[in-house]
Parts: C-alpha cells; sequence; structure tokens
C-alpha cells in the first residue's frame, strides 16, 4: 500500500536528484530542464503539506517566469561552449564548502533527533504536521495569508512596494540613454540569423 | 484593526514617501514636455528642503516621545531612533545642498539619481526604528538596492560598472547570509520581534549569573534535567544564527576581513555616490547592530563579545597599516573608514550603556569630519580643462593647496587633526570616550591596540597635513574659484569640531540618552 510518507519520500528524493542533476549536466538546457523538475517536485511537496497558495505560486512564478527568462538567456548566447568539464578543481573545492558549511547543520539537527522528547526520528518531518485546514476554521489558503499580511503586515507590505518602485525608476535610468545623436541600434535580421557557430 | 493616529508613528518617512512619489511624477512629466530640460540642480535643493523639514517633522513629533512602538511592534520609537533619525535625516540635506553644483561635472544630469539616494536615505530612516527582523531585512534591501544603482550609475565608465557589480555580488551575498542566520533563529524560537528575543533570553542571562547553576544542582526530577540540557543545546542555534548575521552585518559595514570590496567600490563609482556610501550609510547598520546584540541576545553576550573584540581588532590594525602605502585619495578615505568602525565595534564590545554612548558620540564626530573631507574632494577641481573633471584625486594633487586655497588647506588640517585624534579639536575626545568603557570591563589588549594603531595611522593622516602645506614642489595645481554659501558648511562643521572639545556636554547628553533608552 503506498501511503502518503512513502509519496513524500519519493518526491523528496527525486528533488534532490535533480537538484544534483543541475549541477553535473554541462549542457545548459539539460540543467535548464532539471532546474524546472526542481520547481515542479517543490510545488509537490507544498501540495502534499497543504500549502496550496505557495504552490500555485512555485509553479506560476519560477517554472513560469524564471524558467523562461533562464530560456531567453540560452537563446542569446552561444550555447556551444563545452569547456565547462575543464574546469574539473571546482568540483573538490565546492565538496570541502559543501563539507564544512553542511555538517555544523546536521549536527544541529541531531541534537533535536537524539535529545528532545516529542522528536522521534523523521518524525519531526511528518509525525507532527498540523493539519492547518482545522486550524484556520475554514478560510481558505488565500483569504488567509491576505488577512496577515493586511494586518500584521502591513508596513512590510509597503516597502517591497517602494522596493518594486525603486527597482523600476533604477532599471529605466539605467539602460535608457537620453543623448541627442545617439547611434541608432537596428535590428538586422540577415546579420543575426548568420551568426558563427 | 483600524490604524488610529496614536499608533501610527511614522509620519516622518511618510511624508519623504510621498514627497518621492510627488517628485517622481512632477520630473517625469516636465522631462517628458522638453527632454533637453535639466533639473538636477532645482530638484537636489528641492529635495535638501524635503529632507530638512524631515529633520522638523522628527523633532516636532511628540509622539516619538512616548516610547511607544507601533506596527505590532515592528517599528520603535523610541530615543536611539529619534537621534538617529534626526542625524540622518541632518546629514543627508546638507549632502543634497552640497552635491547639487557638482553633479552636471560628473554627468549625472539625470533626475533619477537623486531620487534614488532620496529612496536609499528612506531605507537608512527606516532602518533606524526598525524592531522586527523581517522588516530590518526588507529596509536593508530598499537602501542596498539603492546603493548598487548609485554605484553603477555612469554608464560610460567601466569603472563604474565594476564597482556596481562588485557591490551587488558581495551585497547580496551577505544579505542572503542574513536571511540564513534569520531562519536558524526562527527555527530556534519561532519570534520574529526583538522584544520577544529580549524575554525569550532573559532565563540564560540569569543562568549565566549562576542561577541556573543551583537550579541544575537541585533539580528535582530528570525530566527538569532533561529540559535544561534540551535548551542549552538548542542555544547553539541560536549561536549559529546570530554569528550567520554579525557575519552578514560585518560584510555591510566593511569590518576587516570582509573589507575588500570597499576600496574597488569607493574607488570606482562616482564622487558622490561613494561619499553617500562612506558618510550616511554607517550609522543606521551600526544602530542595526546595537539593536541586535543589545536587545536581542545581551543575555548570551559571552558568546557575540569574542567576534566583536576579534573583528575590531582586525579592521584598526587593517585600517592603519594598509593605508600607509596608499596615494589614491578615495582609497586612503575608505582605509580610515575601516579604521574607524573597528574603533567604534569595539566600543560596542563592551556590552555596556557606556560602549553605546561612546559609539555614538564616536559617529556624529565621525560623520562630521568624513563629510568635511568627502566635500572638499567634491569642491577640488583643477583648472586645467582636460583634468577639471578629474574626481579620482591622488595625493599629489593636493601639493601646495596653503598657495592656492587658503581656507581649505587650513580646513583640511583641522579634519585631519581631529580624525587622527589631537587634543584641541574633538576627535581626541571621541577616542578617548572609546578607551575608558573598554578599560573598565579590563579589556586591556583591546585598548592598548587601540593607541598602537591611532599612533599608526596618525602617519598617513600627518602625510595629507604635509603634502598639502609644506611640500618641497615649485608648481602646485590651480582649483576652480568656489562659492561662498558652499564654504559655509564647511566653516560650520569646522566650528563644530573645535566647539565640542570644549563644550561636549549636548552631544554627550544626546548620546547618553538615547544609549539609556535601551535599558527600560
Amino acid at each position: 500500500m503506498v501511503g502518503i510518507d512513502n509519496i513524500f519520500f519519493v518526491v523528496s528524493g527525486l528533488l534532490l536528484f535533480s537538484a544534483a542533476s543541475l549541477i553535473i549536466f554541462n549542457h545548459t538546457i539539460y540543467a535548464l530542464l532539471s532546474l524546472v523538475s526542481c520547481f515542479l517536485f517543490t510545488s509537490f511537496l507544498m501540495f502534499m503539506l497543504e500549502c496550496e497558495f505557495l504552490a500555485l505560486l512555485f509553479v506560476a512564478i519560477y517554472s513560469g517566469a524564471i524558467a523562461v527568462l533562464f530560456l531567453f538567456a540560452i537563446m542569446m548566447l552561444e550555447s556551444k561552449y563545452m569547456d565547462l568539464n575543464k574546469n574539473i578543481l571546482t568540483i573538490p573545492v565546492g565538496l570541502v564548502f559543501f563539507i564544512v558549511l553542511f555538517i555544523p547543520v546536521c549536527l544541529e539537527l541531531s541534537y533535536f533527533k537524539t535529545n528532545s522528547l516529542s522528536f522521534k526520528s523523521f518524525g519531526w518531518v511528518l509525525g507532527n504536521l498540523v493539519n492547518w485546514y482545522n486550524l484556520v476554521d475554514s478560510t481558505s489558503d488565500i483569504e488567509v495569508y491576505g488577512q496577515v499580511l493586511y494586518s500584521y503586515f502591513v508596513l512590510h507590505f509597503l516597502i517591497v512596494g517602494l522596493i518594486l518602485m525603486l527597482v523600476l525608476v533604477g532599471v529605466v535610468s539605467l539602460t535608457n540613454s537620453f543623448q541627442k545623436n545617439n547611434i541608432r541600434f537596428q535590428q538586422i535580421s540577415l546579420k543575426q540569423l548568420s551568426r558563427k557557430k | 484593526m483600524i490604524l488610529s493616529p496614536q499608533k501610527f508613528s511614522i509620519f516622518t518617512e511618510h511624508f519623504i514617501i510621498s514627497s518621492i512619489i510627488y517628485s517622481l511624477i512632477v520630473c517625469t512629466l516636465s522631462v517628458y514636455c522638453s527632454s533637453s530640460l535639466t533639473l538636477q540642480k532645482t530638484l537636489s535643493d528641492c529635495i535638501a528642503l524635503t529632507l530638512f523639514l524631515a529633520c522638523f517633522m522628527t523633532i516636532d513629533n511628540h509622539l516619538l516621545q512616548l516610547d511607544a512602538s507601533s506596527f505590532f511592534d515592528a517599528v520603535i520609537n523610541d530615543d536611539l531612533s529619534f537621534f538617529t533619525k534626526i542625524l540622518v535625516c541632518f546629514f543627508s540635506f546638507v549632502y543634497f545642498f552640497v552635491i547639487s553644483d557638482f553633479l552636471k561635472d560628473q554627468k549625472l544630469t539625470s533626475y533619477e539619481y537623486l531620487l534614488i539616494i532620496l529612496l536609499a536615505v528612506l531605507g537608512l530612516i527606516f532602518m533606524c526604528s526598525g524592531n522586527d527582523f523581517l522588516l530590518v531585512y526588507l529596509t536593508i534591501e530598499l537602501s542596498s538596492l539603492a546603493f548598487y544603482i548609485l554605484a553603477s550609475y555612469q554608464k560610460n565608465s567601466n569603472y563604474s560598472v565594476d564597482g556596481g557589480m562588485i557591490y551587488f555580488i558581495i551585497w547580496s551575498l551577505s544579505s542572503a547570509f542574513f536571511l540564513f542566520g534569520g531562519s536558524f533563529l526562527y527555527g530556534f524560537s519561532g519570534v520574529m520581534n526583538f522584544f520577544d528575543y529580549c524575554c525569550l533570553l532573559d532565563r540564560f542571562y540569569m543562568m549565566d549569573a549562576g542561577f541556573w547553576l543551583d537550579f541544575k544542582l537541585e533539580a528535582a526530577s530528570w525530566e527538569d534535567l532533561k529540559n535544561y540540557n534540551y535548551i542549552n543545546e538548542s542555544l547553539s542555534l541560536l549561536n549559529l544564527g546570530f554569528l550567520f548575521i554579525l557575519l552578514s552585518l560585518s560584510i555591510k559595514l566593511a569590518l576587516a576581513p570582509f573589507h575588500l570590496w570597499s576600496l574597488d567600490v569607493y574607488e570606482n563609482s562616482p564622487i558622490s555616490s561613494s561619499f553617500f556610501f562612506a558618510v550616511i550609510s554607517k550609522l543606521s547598520f551600526f544602530v542595526l547592530v546595537i539593536r541586535i546584540y543589545y536587545i536581542c541576545f545581551l543575555g548570551v553576550r559571552k558568546s557575540w563579545q569574542f567576534y566583536f573584540i576579534l573583528l575590531g581588532i582586525f579592521s584598526i590594525f587593517i585600517g592603519s597599516f594598509s593605508g600607509l602605502r596608499q596615494r589614491k585619495l578615495k582609497t586612503l578615505l575608505a582605509y580610515s573608514s575601516i579604521n574607524h568602525m573597528g574603533y567604534m565595534l569595539l566600543a560596542l564590545s563592551t556590552a555596556t550603556t557606556e560602549g553605546i554612548m561612546s559609539m555614538l558620540f564616536y559617529m556624529v564626530i565621525y560623520m562630521i569630519s568624513g563629510f568635511c573631507f568627502w566635500s572638499i574632494l567634491l569642491y577640488l577641481r583643477q583648472k586645467q580643462k582636460n583634468l577639471a573633471l578629474k574626481y579620482n584625486k591622488e595625493l599629489g594633487d593636493l601639493s601646495l593647496l596653503k598657495l592656492s586655497n587658503k581656507t581649505i588647506s587650513y580646513t583640511l588640517l583641522f579634519i585631519v587633526f581631529s580624525m587622527s585624534g589631537i587634543p584641541p579639536l574633538v576627535g581626541f575626545l571621541a577616542k578617548l570616550l572609546i578607551l575608558l568603557p573598554l578599560i573598565k570591563v579590563s579589556f586591556y589588549f583591546a585598548a592598548f591596540s587601540i593607541i598602537l594603531a591611532s599612533f599608526i595611522s596618525t602617519f598617513y593622516y600627518i602625510r595629507i597635513v604635509k603634502v598639502a602645506n609644506f611640500e618641497n614642489g615649485i608648481v602646485g595645481k590651480l582649483y576652480m574659484p568656489l562659492q561662498t554659501k558652499k564654504l559655509f558648511i564647511l566653516g560650520y562643521f569646522m566650528f563644530l569640531l573645535i566647539f565640542f572639545f570644549f563644550n561636549p556636554h549636548s552631544l554627550h547628553l544626546m548620546c547618553f540618552k538615547s544609549s539609556f533608552s535601551l535599558l527600560f
């Protein structure tokens, strides 16, 4: 019988696998595909934890917008440089950093597993899962987010809006040039298509 | 919930936000109508007026005196936030007044530049009164996004773009560290407000005083002992959290092992931007350090004091030794700023109220003298045609300044002596105030290294005076004439540097009041 725990573990295993393959693949398209699969598995996990809104947000924003952005960037670049794998030194250095940074985290987490009363092995992943639906008295996900955001985090919300305005103004002023006799960039389709391999 | 006027204590910020949006709309429409219109001088003076009014509003706001926090404790209005808000508003008001004439020479004629600086000031003001990890993170992002744009604003110069990229990469890394540490803290405690951490860690404070030890000996049951062990071990999770936050903040303050970005950024970005980064932006980050480490984690101060001393001693030595060989003035000022940051961090490492007070005093003096030095760099434009736009000065460009412009050279002398801490100026008092609490809590090694490093750094300060006054050259540089109203500011600040030495009580009282407000 396939329980929900087993599905959880299978999906998180797949998530780890696709995250590793994102780093291992040299070809950019494959790496991008594994990135998209990462996002999809994460949103699946979110669905299982009953955060439907966050899950949909993951699909919409990450795999919808950011992956498409990456795809455009790859299309613009020449995708044929394959000498990334010559730089083999990065893998051991990365492993060393990974170990140095990951061991303290594991140690901290192991305290929770061994010493505390309620945290049984892997119980803290699934066993103490609080069903949000019962807690919030049958208001839907988005309603709860809205209520919390607009009542407790008004100022935060306003500052996020200001950050967006700042980024908009900054991007427009950095990329726009108001010089009078600037060279007009024309799209010459023949030149664009006949680029060198 | 209805937001009552008693709870709305961000009038200054509200005023600045509305004026930003209003001037953005007006400027966009007026430039749209006639595209050759350059508004930078008018808008700069206008924004200076706005910030002066904001300063006035902060002083006049009686709600701030109520010491009440608003927005569910996300914004706190104690004397510390009151004092630092006024400082940030006042210095950025003078900053806008000073730069208004020099924007055209730097080819920064677009009005967005000034609005972006104003948004950065807004972020810094919010940061002074932030009392919640999430709000503080957002304000850091608001100001730092503005900084990246300011650093890379000269699009035609490769250096400026390079500086902007370095700034962006390093600071976004440090923001990521802030979030990482914050997530550890949230995992430990489940709260984000600074007050809650204060309440949570009070028991550890008592444990520190030996109270908890007795409890352990008399532990009634095995269950209690187990609980005690659990708390003690999850404390290490807390340690990991606030160490990551300290790492992030020390990158932002350019403290010594993490200072390398600041040299490139200050040298490469346009001078009015690096002026802003070096002088105005530092105060708010120090307020953040005070709030996080003195309000939240005072109970576990044994864990962070060591790192504060380590970072502080590193910074003062690197700031004083590396500056010796430096001939570029902007990089020299960056080293000097690292040096000063080290002094202030050492003052904070004492974990006493006197530490905060002396740090605030030192910060005000640092801002005044740094403001004068950077504005002199901005004022001096050489008369030769091809060099008139050169703002990246070397030490040699100041040679025989005494003969060409006596006022500026004497002002420079006073500022530099105040920075190095020579008695008839207030820099001496500031350094003394740093030393006293360090000796009081018997951190003798730190006090000794402060004295040693300030000896060494005096060399490069005095070399500036020597180059400007007593150089053995025959031909000095000629400079463009200056406006009287701009020199008025220099004269006023120089007067303050002397005045505060003979009468430091007013400033001292403000610093004392704002440091004392943290106790209650």
